[in-house]
């Protein structure tokens, strides 16, 4: 399995996905200290009120018509807090007085403007399924049962300040009691229970976690488009550069420049650059592997002509016979060192009459029949077979140079053929020029590299010295024309069809 | 009196080889090894023919000038380029220089023995007030043969050797078509297909040049070429 670049950013990214997980665990330390410093706070308040009714012990008379009124309900208000009820129970657990409220006072929640508050309500839905949201919508009741068998009063009563959670009667709200008991001497007389709910502690760290989830959705949401932005832009150019990279050396071993990123002063600039540097290096080896043809020819002639002008004296000297053999046998091996420097300059001339060139426009199909008919008289023992469209097929380049080119595919295909079938030339309106013949399949994977400059398939040796230059002169002569040659093996394969395309215009 | 052809040649091997040949063909031969030699010598005695490659010992253009030195010393005297550069460039450069031919050194001796001999004819010819001539006319087209002399339409036109050789070998049959291999035996020349393109294509420039309208030498692509009747 492949992963893009993109991905793998992605992957990176997910590294940070501990970081809410771990906002949530603050949030809930937060909340358990918040909790114990209620407990503490409950505590001390049920013991302000249990010392402040221990010095006045008139006030625990029984009066069971509560709520408190008097100084008790002074007491119970100025040492209360402001959510908490208090209530009094004796020893018989008969409730003596009760204070305050549980519930809220409607008291609006400061408003909040902002885009993260704004953020906040909108993903309210979706945290309220996660989150316990307190509701001031439960039950205070107090019930008997609290009252008489509460834990947190039976210790008071046996003289030992307690507390406890416990849910409200309709489980909606968790109520922390905590107990205190009053002494009257070495005698408990009384216990007093604060209550209050956890709501405020709860609402706090429920916004806390809001908070954190709407903070870590915008940085996430920011870092996953930074991410996404830079990884994009980093494998698009990396994919430009692939691309070209591919497309730098043509199915003829022709170099372009690459272009991607290169001026960018990173890593890709770079990496573009020294590519560049790569195939610069390259194109000039293959210049000079193409120029390497025309130079070796002019650096040969000299000596080969101290050679032939030295074989030339010689004849020109009293020989016994015996000597005039080995003459014979120079001027041999010189004639055929000639063909090829020939051929090699060829194929220099050609390339700079190519580069030079200048172009007419010609009709190909004259071409060809007049050099299908020189071809007959060429070739004696192989047919041709010729056609050409009805309509002219006018190219632009130099009708000379397509008679040289059409030269070297007849050659080529003579060279080739086997068999008593003609070599079929053919040339159709499109400005497309086929040369076809029976004989041996050309290798697969070096159809492209045949027009290459001295590439040759030849398997045997043949008389004629054969460089690989026919077919690469074709190219050029192509090229010259705006059209490409290609090779292929015929479709039933029983021979090689080469085919040169040039644009009509 | 023999007949003095001067060698400049940087290459001793050859500038030996090529010194023997014409010696033995009854030549007196001069050679030089570079340009300054050569010209000191030239000043104080000029050759009947002079041979000269284009590189030099040091200098690759020498040859070049060489040449237009020579031709501000004699403008009769000929002058053949004889080199291993082959480029149209350079066989351009040396023709514009005032040259009379230019062969490449892969031609054989007997091509350049047969031009020097040709040479030396329109020289002879050139001092003889009445002299015998050799004219091929047809239509517009007169070439002098032994004078090396071509017009067309009454207007000059500054062939080389080869050149007109070869167009002396179309013209002679005008509607026949001559192949490049008859072409290079009638101009004395061995050369790849494309040179003898290239020198058509000059011939016909310097044709045009005398009369823009020039269409005579017709191209059978495949065959040759063929001067139209």
């Amino acid at each position: 399995m492949r992963f893009g670049l993109q991905a793998k950013v992605v992957a990176v990214a997910l590294a940070l996905s501990p970081i809410p997980w771990l906002g949530q665990r603050y949030v809930n330390e937060m909340e358990a200290l918040l909790r114990e410093g209620q407990e503490q706070a409950l505590l001390a308040t049920a013991r302000a009120i249990a010392t402040a009714l221990h010095e006045r012990p008139e006030l625990l008379a029984l009066r069971p018509g509560v709520p408190a009124s008097g100084e008790m309900q002074r007491i119970l208000e100025s040492l209360g807090r402001a959510e908490s009820r208090i209530w009094i129970v004796d020893r018989e657990q008969r409730l003596l007085a009760i204070a305050g409220d549980l519930k809220k006072k409607a008291r609006a929640e400061p408003r909040r403007a902002g885009a993260l508050e704004w953020l906040v309500r909108a993903m309210r839905p979706l945290t309220s399924l996660v989150l316990e949201r307190p509701s001031e919508d439960f039950d205070d009741a107090l019930p008997e049962s609290e009252i008489s068998g509460g834990a947190e009063v039976r210790n008071a009563l046996q003289g030992v300040p307690a507390w406890r959670w416990r849910h409200s009667p309709d489980s909606r709200a968790v109520i922390l009691a905590a107990s205190h008991p009053v002494w009257s001497g070495e005698q408990v007389v009384a216990a007093v229970v604060v209550e209050e709910t956890t709501n405020a502690i709860r609402s706090l760290a429920n916004r806390a976690l809001e908070e954190l989830a709407a903070v870590t959705l915008v940085a996430f949401a920011l870092g996953a488009i930074a991410l996404l932005v830079f990884a994009s832009r980093l494998s698009g150019r990396l994919r430009r550069l692939r691309d070209e990279a591919e497309d730098a050396i043509d199915s003829q071993g022709r170099v372009h420049k690459l272009l991607a990123g290169s001026k960018a002063q990173d890593e890709i600039g770079d990496l573009s650059r020294s590519f560049s540097t790569a195939l610069e290096r390259l194109a000039r080896y293959n210049a000079y592997l193409e120029d390497l043809g025309g130079r070796l020819s002019h650096e040969l002639r000299t000596p080969i002509t101290v050679v032939r002008s030295s074989l030339e004296n010689l004849k020109m000297e009293p020989l016994p016979e015996e000597a005039r053999v080995y003459t014979a046998r120079a001027a041999e091996g010189l004639a055929r060192l000639d063909t090829i420097l020939t051929r090699m300059s060829e194929a220099t001339r050609l390339e700079q009459l190519v580069r030079q060139g200048s172009r007419e426009r010609f009709d190909a199909r004259e071409v060809v029949q007049g050099c299908a008919g020189g071809y007959a008289a060429a070739y004696p023992g192989r047919g041709f077979e010729v056609s050409v469209p009805d309509g002219p097929v006018m190219l632009r380049g130099a009708p000379d140079l397509y008679a040289q080119m059409l030269d070297k595919l007849a050659a080529n295909a003579v060279d080739f053929a086997t068999g008593e079938e003609p070599i079929r030339v053919r040339l159709d309106s499109s400005g497309g020029l086929t040369v076809s013949n029976r004989g041996a399949l050309l290798p697969g994977g070096m159809s492209e590299r045949l027009f290459e400059s001295m590439v040759s398939l030849r398997a045997e040796r043949g008389a004629e010295p054969h460089l690989g230059l026919g077919l690469y002169i074709v190219r050029l002569i192509a090229e010259f024309h705006g059209g490409r040659a290609r090779a292929v093996n015929r479709e039933d394969g029983s021979g090689v069809v080469v085919r040169v395309d040039c644009p009509v215009g | 009196m023999p007949r003095i052809v001067a060698i400049v040649e940087d290459d001793p091997g050859i500038r030996a080889n090529y010194a023997d040949i014409l010696k033995k063909h009854g030549y007196q031969v001069s050679a030089f090894a570079d340009r300054k030699a050569a010209l000191a010598a030239f000043r104080s005695r000029l050759p009947d023919l002079a041979l000269l490659d284009i590189g030099l010992g040091d200098e690759p253009d020498g040859g070049y000038t060489l040449c237009r030195e020579l031709r501000a010393l004699s403008a009769a005297l000929p002058i053949i380029f004889l080199t291993a550069r082959d480029s149209d460039l350079d066989v351009v450069s040396g023709l514009r220089m005032g040259a009379d031919d230019y062969l490449t050194k892969d031609a054989g001796m007997h091509h350049l023995l047969a031009r020097i001999s040709a040479l030396f004819r329109r020289a002879d010819l050139a001092r003889e007030p009445r002299a015998e001539e050799e004219i091929v006319e047809r239509g517009a087209l007169r070439l002098d043969m032994k004078r090396f002399q071509v017009s067309w339409r009454g207007a000059a036109v500054d062939l080389t050797l080869t050149e007109l050789w070869l167009v002396h070998a179309l013209a002679r049959f005008p509607g026949h078509v001559k192949n490049r291999e008859q072409l290079m035996q009638e101009a004395q020349i061995v050369v790849d297909d494309s040179t003898i393109t290239s020198h058509v294509k000059r011939i016909r420039r310097k044709f045009q040049a005398a009369d823009p309208a020039f269409d005579a030498i017709d191209t059978a692509y495949g065959l040759g070429y063929r001067w139209k009747s």
